[in-house]
C-alpha cells in the first residue's frame, strides 16, 4: 500500500513536489539489525573525516 | 613563567584551557574568565526542550573541575582588552567583573602573557522586536535554562491538544541574519516525535519559517551527497523529511517582530505577511558579546581589533570582496590576531570573513541569508589547535605552529530527529570541508567521499553515546584526552 505514505499530501503545495520515503526505506531506518551495521559505518566514516580534519 | 587568559569556558574555550593546563608545566598559570558557574553540553538542550533529559543531564559545575584540573576559574565577565597595556605598564590585561563567587560586581585587571578569546555568542534577542523569552514571546533553547522554559511551554501545547484544541507551532529563526539552524531543525523534528507520541499530531500545524533561501542549506550553503547512484542535494532530503513529516515551510523569511500569537516578517522577494501561532521556537541573531579594546593611551581600539559585528580579527581576509571572488583561502588558519600576535580568537568569537551561504538581499535592502555555523566540532579543534600554537610559542616558537581552518577541516553533525532507544532517529552528516572550496571541488565544493549523510536509528544511539562521551571529557573523567574533539 504505497500510497498510505502519501496520503497527507496536497497536490500541488511544495510538499508534494518532492521524494517522500515508502514502507522499506522507514522500515530500515529503526530496524535494529540493519542499524547496527550502519552504527559501525557511520563511526568508521566519522573516525576517517576526524583523521583528515587534525593538522 | 606564562599566563596564559582564555575568557569564556564553553566548548572552545573549555578545550584550549584544559589541554594547556596539561601541556604546560606548573609554573605557567592557565586562566578561564567566564559569568558562568555551570559548563553546558548545548547540543542536548534539544532533549531538554521536548522533556526527555533534565537540566542537570546536560550542566556541570566548573568550580570543581578546574579545582582539580589547578585552572585558575575567575566567575566572571570580561569588559575591556588593553592589548599594550596602560600608560604605567607594557603589561597586556583585560579587566573582568565579578558574577560569582562571592565576589558579584568586583572589577578587576587580569595581566596575561598569552589571550584566548573563546566568549561564544551574544543571543541578540534585542536585535528582533518580541523576540525571546525575557519580555517576548517567543521561546528559546540556547541555554539550558531556555530550554527547561520551552519544554514547560511545550507541554502546555500538548495539553491543550489533548484537550481537543488545534495548535500552531513555528519553529526556526528570528532574524534574517541568524545561524544554528540546525538546533531549530533538530528541536522541530523533536516536537514532532513527541507529539506523535502523545497521539496529538493530528491536532497540530507544525511550520518551519526560516532565513534559508532554500531548506537544507544551514548557512553552508547546503551540502552534496551521492545517494541511489545520484549526487543529490541537501535541499531534496531537507524537503523530503518535512514532507514526510507534513510539515510546512516558509523560506527567506526575515522576522521583524513578534507579537503575541503572531510572527510578523519580510521574505526574500520583499513582501511582508504573518503568521500566526501558539507556541514558537525561534532562534535569535548571534553577536558579539560587546568587548571593547584600549591601546596604551587609553584610546578606543575597538574597531580595530574586533568586526563590526563584535566578533574578533584573527588572520582572515576580511577585504570585502564579492561573492564571485570569495575563495576557501579567506578563512583563518592560525586563528591569531594580526597586530597583537598573542591574542587568539576561536569558535563562534572569531570573525568570518564572509557568510558561506551566498549573500542575499530584498528589493527592500534587507539582508536575508543565514550567517555561518561556527559551533560543535570546528569549535574544539580551533581550541586545540591555538591551544598548541600557544604552548609552542611559549616554549620558543616564533609563529603559531598548528591550524584549524574551517576550510581545510571537515565537521561530523547528528541532528536529532527524535530520542527513544528503538524508536528514535537521527540524521548523521558528515561534511568536508566546512566552508566550500569551489576551486578544489569544482561544483559542488566539497569532497563528495568524506560529505555525506544519512538518517536512522543509528544516529541516535551516536548522539546519545557523543552527550556521555563530551560531558565525561569536558569534567576531565579517567580518559578524557583520548576522546576526539
Amino acid at each position: 500500500m504505497a500510497h498510505q505514505h502519501v496520503e497527507h499530501l496536497d497536490p500541488y503545495s511544495p510538499q508534494s513536489g518532492t521524494m517522500i520515503p515508502g514502507g522499506l526505506v522507514k522500515f530500515m531506518r529503526t530496524c535494529v539489525l540493519w542499524q547496527i551495521i550502519r552504527f559501525l559505518v557511520i563511526n568508521l566514516r566519522m573516525t576517517k573525516l576526524i583523521l583528515k580534519s587534525h593538522h | 613563567m606564562a599566563r596564559v587568559v582564555v575568557m569564556g569556558g564553553g566548548v572552545s574555550g573549555h578545550t584550549a584551557a584544559t589541554f594547556l593546563r596539561d601541556w604546560l608545566s606548573a609554573d605557567h598559570e592557565v586562566v578561564v574568565v567566564t559569568p558562568n558557574s555551570k559548563w553546558n553540553w548545548i547540543p542536548s538542550n534539544i532533549w531538554v526542550g521536548v522533556g526527555r533529559m533534565k537540566k542537570e543531564d546536560v550542566v556541570f559545575d566548573l568550580d570543581p573541575v578546574y579545582k582539580k584540573a589547578n585552572i585558575d576559574y575567575r566567575q566572571a565577565k570580561a569588559l575591556t582588552i588593553h592589548p599594550e597595556g596602560s600608560k604605567e605598564s607594557d603589561t597586556p590585561f583585560i579587566t573582568i567583573e565579578y558574577t560569582g563567587q562571592g565576589k558579584e560586581g568586583e572589577k578587576e585587571e587580569l595581566t596575561y602573557d598569552y589571550l584566548i578569546n573563546a566568549t561564544g555568542p551574544k543571543l541578540n534577542f534585542a536585535a528582533t522586536e518580541g523576540l525571546g523569552p525575557h519580555g517576548g514571546h517567543t521561546v528559546s533553547v540556547c541555554t539550558a535554562d531556555h530550554a527547561v522554559h520551552a519544554n514547560e511551554e511545550l507541554h502546555k501545547v500538548i495539553a491543550k491538544l489533548k484537550a481537543g484544541e488545534k495548535q500552531t507551532l513555528v519553529i526556526g529563526t528570528g532574524h534574517g541574519m541568524c545561524t544554528c539552524q540546525g538546533a531549530a531543525f533538530e528541536y522541530i523534528f523533536n516536537i514532532d516525535h513527541e507529539l506523535r507520541a502523545a497521539g496529538v499530531r493530528d491536532k497540530a500545524e507544525v511550520i518551519w519559517l526560516t532565513n534559508e533561501s532554500f531548506l537544507g542549506d544551514f548557512g553552508m550553503g547546503g551540502m552534496h551527497v551521492k545517494r541511489g547512484g545520484y549526487i543529490a542535494s541537501s535541499k531534496i532530503f531537507a524537503e523530503s523529511l518535512f514532507a514526510e513529516h507534513d510539515m510546512e515551510w516558509i523560506l527567506g523569511t526575515h522576522v521583524t517582530k513578534v507579537e503575541e500569537g503572531k510572527i510578523h516578517y519580510e521574505t526574500l522577494d520583499g513582501d511582508t505577511d504573518f503568521q500566526e501561532f501558539d507556541f514558537a521556537m525561534l532562534i535569535p541573531p548571534f553577536g558579539g558579546v560587546g568587548l571593547k579594546a584600549y591601546d596604551k593611551e587609553g584610546a578606543d581600539i575597538t574597531d580595530k581589533v574586533f568586526a563590526p559585528n563584535g566578533f574578533m580579527k584573527v588572520d582572515a581576509d576580511y577585504s570585502g570582496k564579492p561573492y564571485e571572488e570569495w575563495k576557501a583561502s579567506d578563512w583563518p588558519r592560525t586563528l591569531q590576531n594580526p597586530d597583537y600576535k598573542n591574542m587568539f580568537a576561536v569558535g563562534i568569537a572569531f570573525a568570518p570573513p564572509h557568510l558561506m551561504s551566498k549573500p542575499m538581499k530584498n528589493p527592500n535592502g534587507t539582508p536575508i541569508n543565514p550567517t555561518p555555523p561556527r559551533t560543535g566540532m570546528p569549535s574544539a579543534m580551533m581550541g586545540k589547535a591555538v591551544a598548541q600554537s600557544i604552548r609552542d610559542m611559549i616554549n620558543g616558537a616564533k609563529e603559531p605552529t598548528h591550524t584549524a581552518s574551517m576550510s581545510e577541516m571537515g565537521a561530523a553533525c547528528v541532528a536529532s530527529a527524535g530520542a527513544g532507544f528503538f524508536s528514535g532517529k537521527a540524521v548523521s552528516m558528515t561534511v568536508y570541508p566546512v566552508v566550500p572550496d569551489y576551486e578544489k571541488y569544482p561544483g559542488v565544493g566539497r569532497d563528495l567521499s568524506y560529505t555525506t549523510g544519512e538518517i536512522g536509528l543509528a544516529g541516535h544511539w551516536i548522539k546519545h553515546f557523543l552527550h556521555y562521551a563530551f560531558m565525561w571529557k569536558a569534567q576531565l573523567k579517567p580518559g578524557w584526552k583520548i576522546i576526539p574533539e
